[in-house]
């Protein structure tokens, strides 16, 4: 096979090299003949003679030899390297095309290879094993609610007994805090509990040390774990002493056994494994542990279909032992990749063909202007074309060369896209990452190389658009042409189907950089939201309690239990941080300044109830009764919160909530209800109305209520007296850097409880930050489209205008030379193209408009202005891109005009 | 194909095969080579050699480079490489199969029947 492509990759792209070695050859052959018939007695013109004769005709040989290496296909085509090394000199002709066609190539083989990217990662991931195909999935579907039911139980055991399915195993995940002797204190690390067959399953190897066995999982087995190589390196340091030393997971000891290899996750991720625990189901009947992927290999020759069959005849034999709620429940067999993507496809393969389709759809859109633009050059070109079909080349053989032009325009702008569409995955990957979203271990920041063959085939189509249609479109009547052109008569014209691509193209520039600016103003408005308290002195941390008491035993796990438990760590924390040199006053809230914060809609005791549509919503935050006293806030109206409060209807407000709900009006007093109840995922309960009454009892200053990000909220909001529950936020007002705080914080809290967890400790003031690089990458985003879109649209109209003009050259100075009026010639002329661009700029300005009614929301007045501006400003800069042609048509002096083709 | 005259087809390749597999040649050599372990019985037509040589060498069952000549000028050298070898010894062993039999047909009398 390498022989083959070798062989053929010579001979195309050395196809003169190559017959030269033929001639070479050949002719060493007939000369050494020849000397030998010389040798025979024969005189040296016979012995040449002779040769020649007895060799035969070369040409056919050549014929047959490049048939032999399989190129006649190619020569049919006649592309030959000749093409592209006149399509990389065309770059270097004409620079503006090269330029703009480029930078459209790259446009939209970037937003292709990208898309492409992420959606075939979370839609048909490919999985870094051995035979992936081989591992599979096995889940509860409950086709009743047609979603997957995790809470497995007696099924595990039917579905272990598979003989279709090898090594079947379960997983599950927890977080815990990670400490013991020569650990970095960090955030807590996501426990797995899996079967030790994972490993076999995924054909994993450890990096050091052993991975999970299944004895470790035996009752009465040593506590172990393993751990993974990312864990490794942050926590110990890349320590290869690790194996063998004792940790602690939340307060159960373990002991580190081994380190798996780099990047593997499987099957989902996770810091550290700890067996799955063995045993007996509690309770068949009743609902057991959450797993969240049971997974096994087929077993050698066995099929899917086969899996499915024999699953479905185990389920049927093992009904009566399981639980009736799983009478109507399907057991299912997928491949483990189908089953990883479905939730987020719901099972809908067509999503990933409509998304291709989409991509195919932009590429042939973007390529299209560039078509428009290599018309337009070959349509300078067009006696070049004439003359070299008047030599006998054939309408194949000039489309194929204009291919192989727009290939190596498109092959050079992809490249550009290819590289673009690398940084933006991977920067989004690492966006994420430093968001604390923890990616599946199949998922990878590089682009895969089925990216690379989708954007070859992108460019491919790309460059048959921009190549072959104006080829196509040019090389019509070409032998008609060729008898007129001596009569100078006649000349390629723009039909249709451009002018709907010049109108698109004029609609698009002028609604881009609109929604770019709207992005800008969003970026801003974070940027410069104050959230009304001096955010660079705290440090914050989000506290979240575990379920399990001490050393993993299930003692009282009722929530009033973990509520008290969360309460006397939160306190005891409070009390220790407090007595730390720097540290000003710790406190807890529901929501932190500057978050998102949820909104609630309310009704005011006395006020006319409004429909619930119309209803106040604000913010409403849980918070601890000093919160008041660590930020500093005074009281503007009544009192602040007290340490009594907690339990009782006493809320404060904030001055947003007196200026837009209360309208200015006297709030101490007040009494005020919540329309919606505290968690909003909650069923309802039955004829629950509202919630009782609340009374203001004082008026604090705005502090950060919403995060800045949605102009239609107003801010204001609501603060109940609370105590810190399981899950809060924790606010240490520290003199001097915050963050120089945050390991101290960690140790103290894991010294009062091993099973409080830290997460996203951070300053303050970094809370908005990743909301705000979203923003401003949309903007820039926005940004380089409208720049890119508006390049192509001023060269796409310009190069129309000009073309118009040289096709007319003559027209024009006849008419001048007969004495026209300059401006009629001038308005002759320009009416069409004039008329595309009225038209785009309306529909651009139509869209525009839909957007700020229907996504953008209020705007001011001085934003309607600028619209209005702007979208005479892009008219003007449309009829700029027209001004050169014009000048130049009516410089020209009839006699040259007269001469012009 | 092209008419070799005098060869059944498909036993060029196993001539050339055969001639490089005696050591390194170029074209001409090949010619000669077959010439001579044939005992001048095979005549080839002299420049349907090289499409049958460019054929085996995309088939990755001989390889070339340039060199010098005996009488020091460039020609391309054939040789067999590890595949043509493989493929020569499967050649040899059919042919030799269906010679014997063709061989053993034609040497059938009636009263054998």
């Amino acid at each position: 096979m390498r022989s083959r492509v070798r062989s053929l990759w010579r001979a195309l792209t050395g196809r003169t090299p190559v017959e030269r070695e033929m001639d070479a050859e050949f002719r060493l052959h007939m000369e050494l003949r020849a000397e030998d018939l010389m040798r025979a007695g024969l005189a040296a013109v016979d012995a040449k003679r002779q040769a020649r004769l007895e060799f035969g005709i070369p040409e056919r040989y050549k014929h047959e030899a490049r048939r032999a290496r399989g190129l006649l296909p190619f020569d049919a085509l006649g592309v030959s390297w000749l093409d592209f090394k006149l399509g990389g000199r065309m770059l270097v002709r004409y620079p503006g095309l090269t330029v703009v066609g480029g930078l459209a190539a790259a446009f939209a083989i970037a937003v292709g290879a990208g898309v492409f990217e992420f959606a075939t990662q979370t839609m048909s991931p490919a999985l870094p094993f051995p035979e992936p195909d081989r591992l599979v999935a096995v889940r509860l579907w409950d086709p009743a609610r047609l979603r997957e039911e995790r809470r497995v139980t007696g099924e595990l055991a039917v579905w272990r007994s598979l003989r279709t399915v090898r090594d079947l195993g379960a997983f599950r995940a927890t977080e815990r805090n990670l400490t013991g002797a020569g650990v970095a204190t960090g955030e807590p690390v996501v426990v797995a509990e899996l079967d030790a067959s994972a490993f076999r399953v995924a054909r994993a190897a450890p990096a050091l040390g052993r991975l999970l066995v299944d004895a470790d999982a035996a009752t009465g087995a040593a506590p172990v774990a393993v751990i993974s190589h990312e864990l490794w390196r942050a926590r110990f340091a890349a320590d290869p002493r690790v194996v063998g030393r004792a940790v602690r997971l939340g307060e159960r000891p373990v002991t580190v056994v081994g380190v798996t290899a780099p990047g593997f996750g499987f099957p989902l991720y996770h810091d550290v494994c700890v067996p799955f625990p063995s045993g007996p189901p509690v309770d068949a009947t009743s609902p057991g542990p959450e797993i969240l992927r049971i997974f096994g290999r087929l077993a050698p020759g066995a099929t899917l279909e086969a899996a499915r069959a024999e699953l479905a005849a185990a389920t049927a034999r093992a009904a009566a032992e399981l639980p009736p709620s799983h009478a109507r429940m399907r057991p299912r067999v997928d491949t483990f990749a189908d089953a990883v993507s479905q939730p987020l496809m719901t099972g809908d393969p067509r999503a990933v063909i409509g998304l291709q389709l989409f991509l195919v759809a932009l590429v042939v859109l973007v390529f299209g202007n560039v078509a428009l633009l290599v018309f337009a050059r070959a349509a300078t070109r067009e006696s070049e074309l004439v003359a070299r079909s008047a030599l006998g080349a054939t309408r194949a053989r000039i489309v194929t060369q204009l291919f192989a032009e727009a290939l190596v325009l498109g092959g050079l702008g992809a490249a550009g896209g290819l590289a673009v569409a690398a940084a933006v995955v991977r920067w989004t990957f690492r966006e994420m990452q430093s968001q604390g979203t923890r990616l599946p271990f199949w998922m990878h920041e590089s682009l895969a190389p089925r990216t690379m063959l989708w954007a070859a085939a992108l460019t491919l189509l790309g460059a048959a658009v921009s190549g072959v249609l104006p080829g196509l479109k040019i090389t019509r009547g070409l032998q008609a042409r060729l008898r007129q052109a001596a009569a100078g008569a006649g000349g390629v014209r723009l039909g249709g189907v451009w002018t709907a691509v010049i109108v698109a193209q004029v609609a698009l520039t002028v609604a881009f950089p609109v929604t770019a600016f709207f992005a800008r103003r969003d970026a801003q408005q974070l940027r410069t939201f104050d959230p009304g308290l001096p955010t660079r002195q705290y440090l914050v941390a989000r506290l979240e309690m575990e379920q399990e008491t001490a050393s993993g035993t299930r003692g009282d796990t009722s929530t009033d239990a973990l509520v008290r438990r969360a309460r006397a760590a939160a306190v005891a924390l409070e009390q220790q941080a407090e007595s730390q040199p720097g540290v000003v006053g710790v406190s807890f809230a529901s929501v932190l300044p500057a978050m998102d914060h949820p909104q609630r809609r309310i009704e005011i005791e006395g006020l006319a109830r409004q429909d619930s549509a119309n209803a106040p919503r604000v913010s409403s935050v849980d918070a601890a009764p000093d919160w008041f006293a660590v930020t500093g806030a005074p009281a503007l109206a009544g009192r602040l919160l007290a340490a009594g409060d907690v339990g009782t209807r006493a809320v404060v407000v904030n001055a947003a909530f007196v200026r837009h709900v209360l309208r200015g009006g006297p709030a101490v007093g007040q009494r005020v209800r919540y329309l919606d109840p505290d968690d909003e995922d909650a069923p309802r309960p039955v004829g629950w109305q509202a919630s009782p009454w609340y009374e203001i009892v004082g008026v604090v200053p705005d502090l950060g209520m919403s995060d800045g990000s949605d102009p239609n909220e107003t801010g204001a909001g609501i603060y109940r007296p609370a105590a810190p529950g399981p899950s809060t936020y924790l606010a240490v007002r520290v003199a001097g850097d915050p963050r120089a705080f945050a390991t101290r914080l960690r140790e103290l809290a894991a010294g009062v409880d091993p099973t409080l967890r830290l997460y996203d400790v951070k300053s303050l003031d970094q809370v908005p930050a990743a909301g705000q690089r979203a923003t401003t990458f949309l903007y820039q985003a926005l940004a380089v489209v409208s720049a890119l879109a508006l390049l192509l649209s001023l060269t796409g109209i310009y190069t129309v205008m000009a073309l118009t003009v040289a096709r007319r050259t003559r027209e024009i100075g006849v008419r001048v030379a007969l004495g026209s009026d300059r401006r009629r010639v001038v308005a002759a002329i320009f009416r069409r193209p004039l008329t595309q661009v009225g038209a785009g700029v309306l529909a651009g300005a139509l869209i525009v408009a839909l957007l700020v009614r229907g996504v953008l929301g209020r705007l001011t007045a001085v934003e309607v202005a600028f619209v209005a501006v702007y979208a005479a400003l892009m008219m003007g800069v449309c009829l700029l891109a027209c001004v050169v042609p014009t000048r130049r048509a009516l410089g020209v002096e009839p006699t040259v005009a007269l001469r012009a083709e | 194909m092209s008419d070799h005259s005098g060869l059944l087809p498909g036993t060029l390749d196993l001539l050339i095969l055969k001639a490089v597999s005696l050591g390194k040649l170029h074209g001409y050599g090949v010619l000669l080579r077959i010439e001579q372990i044939s005992g001048g019985a095979l005549q080839i037509q002299q420049g349907a050699l090289y499409p049958a040589l460019y054929r085996l060498e995309h088939q990755g069952l001989i390889d070339s480079e340039w060199g010098t000549s005996d009488n020091n000028r460039r020609a391309k050298f054939y040789q067999l490489t590890a595949t043509g070898r493989r493929r020569l010894g499967e050649e040899t062993a059919s042919w030799n199969r269906l010679a014997d039999a063709i061989a053993r047909s034609l040497a059938t009398t009636p009263q054998e029947l």
